[in-house]
């Protein structure tokens, strides 16, 4: 029924979600925090000029990065939803084309996927660069979505399906009363996992118009001549995101799993 | 409809699994109100025969009339039948995600649009008549074997069904909780439901069934009253599983 946290091997590009188990983890969840919080501090402060300046002037992008990352993770979890259901479906049709789609994003590079629906979307419609940006990343991470719900649908027992059929209920109405709202459990941690490395991921974008954290890094480093110090901020700012996210992440898995425990 | 026509009418079932003929030419009727024990050594396709019953395992061949209704009649809505067919499973399969009290109320609110309130007092009314009202709140994960199984029995009565199906629903229970769902399930015998159970559970076939069914190999091998059954097995083959046994 429920699954052992210890038992699943997740080897993800998101951050580390710390567990309360792994002291390592959670200590260094500690450091890595109050160190990045101490420099994001002190650097402004010890040398505002450049310090300042970048302060002042990246968070701009914080916004738009925000915007894709959430704008791209809700559409890639409905794209994921749909592909995973689709990859369970008894329907040989439906089952192909949502492994067909699976097969090829996974196949692809992202910047090359980025480019070419950027342009190829160019070619026909008029949208803007950040709808572009959000569905190109939706387009690609929907794929992993997919292979994360198909997952966890599949980790529930065959006898909650049979239980519920047996008292009436149809198949989608199972799908919807009985086992996603059981698999979302196992479905969150590697959620958050994709959530985070699409956070990062949307760096990519920058090289399409889209004024995002990196962007704005690369206007005022081209401007002042601040690389070094331009990059560090960049890399400090993307951190603190990350480990916040990740320890909130870590604080939802827990309460959502309240029933199983005593 | 004739008052004389069985509620389960199985007509020369077959099934197979690969090269394996799990179910041979099977026919059995069963009427209103009759409590029928299927017994017979595992593997024997108990199990199968009743999965059958309300389609959760498919037929090769053969047909069967629930209540008037052909299971495999293009026209029939197979949810609807099963809303008339309550199920017990070995392994509880309680919804983990759910307290108790929601366990009983969700199909009955999702599917007969019962309101909540309504559907609240009918789980509440069949949780004390299984023994479990004070773990209403509960969640399955809390409660002993026992408990939970007495918990399905009753989530399958919430939706009032005419048909009862027991897949061997003790044989995951320590045995000092076996009698606890054993007492639950005579007392719906003696209420009058119509009930199909699979078991091990002689003494309670000795008690409550109005006719044993064994079966072996696949196929039906004997039918007869309890009594006869077990003093008096006509085939070989309940002989041996008898001596086995007792």
């Amino acid at each position: 029924m429920s699954q052992k946290q210890s038992n699943q091997i997740e080897v993800g590009d998101g951050a580390a979600i710390p567990n309360p188990e792994d002291k390592g983890l959670v200590s260094a969840w500690y450091i890595a925090l109050f160190g990045t919080l101490a420099l994001i501090i002190l650097l402004p402060w010890l040398k505002p000029d450049p310090y300042l300046n970048i302060l002042r002037f990246v968070p701009d992008g914080i916004l738009v990065t925000f915007e894709v990352t959430v704008l791209s993770i809700a559409l890639a979890i409905v794209i994921g939803l749909l592909t995973g259901l689709g990859r369970l479906s008894p329907n040989r049709f439906i089952n192909l084309i949502a492994s067909l789609y699976v097969e090829v994003v996974r196949g692809i590079p992202l910047l090359v996927q980025l480019f070419y629906i950027y342009f190829a979307l160019g070619r026909f419609v008029q949208v803007p660069d950040i709808i572009a940006a959000v569905i190109a990343m939706a387009f690609c991470y929907g794929a992993y979505m997919g292979e994360v719900f198909r997952a966890g649908i599949k980790s529930i027992d065959y006898g909650q399906t049979e239980a519920s059929l047996s008292l009436g209920f149809n198949r989608r109405q199972t799908m919807a009363y009985v086992i996603l709202p059981q698999a979302w459990r196992t479905i969150l941690p590697p959620v958050g996992n994709e959530f985070i490395a699409l956070l990062k991921d949307t760096s990519l974008v920058s090289i399409l118009a889209v004024a995002d954290i990196l962007r704005r890094g690369r206007e005022y480093a081209a401007e002042s001549f601040n690389y070094f110090e331009t990059y560090t901020m960049i890399a400090l700012i993307y951190l603190l995101i990350t480990l916040v996210l990740s320890k909130l992440i870590s604080v939802m898995e827990h309460r959502l799993s309240h029933y199983e425990r005593r | 409809m004739n008052a004389v026509d069985p509620i389960i009418r199985l007509h020369q079932i077959n099934k197979s699994f690969g090269t394996f003929k799990a179910l041979n030419d099977v026919t059995l009727e069963i009427n209103a109100g009759e409590k029928i024990v299927v017994l017979g050594p595992s593997g024997s396709g108990k199990s199968t025969l009743l999965r059958t019953i309300n389609r959760l395992e498919t037929i090769d061949s053969g047909s069967i009339i629930i209540d008037g209704r052909n299971l495999y009649g293009p026209a029939e809505d197979i949810n609807q039948i099963r809303m008339e067919l309550g199920m017990v499973f070995q392994s509880f399969n309680l919804f983990p995600h759910k307290s108790v009290l929601e366990n009983l109320t969700l199909a009955p609110i999702k599917l007969k649009k019962m309101e909540r309130e309504r559907a609240e007092e009918l789980a509440l009314a069949l949780l004390a008549k299984v023994g479990m009202r004070d773990r209403a709140s509960h969640y399955p994960i809390q409660l002993s074997g026992g408990q939970q199984q007495r918990v399905a029995i009753a989530r399958a009565l919430a939706m009032e069904p005419k048909i009862m199906l027991f897949d061997e629903p003790t044989s995951a229970l320590d045995p000092e909780m076996i009698n606890e769902v054993l007492e639950v399930m005579t007392t719906l015998a003696k209420e009058g439901m119509t009930m199909v159970v699979v078991t091990h559970e002689m003494g309670f076939a000795r008690e409550v069934a109005d006719k044993v069914v064994f079966m072996d190999e696949g196929a039906i091998v004997e039918q007869a009253s309890p009594s006869d059954f077990f003093t008096n097995p006509q085939n070989p083959r309940s002989q041996f599983f008898l001596k086995q046994i007792l």
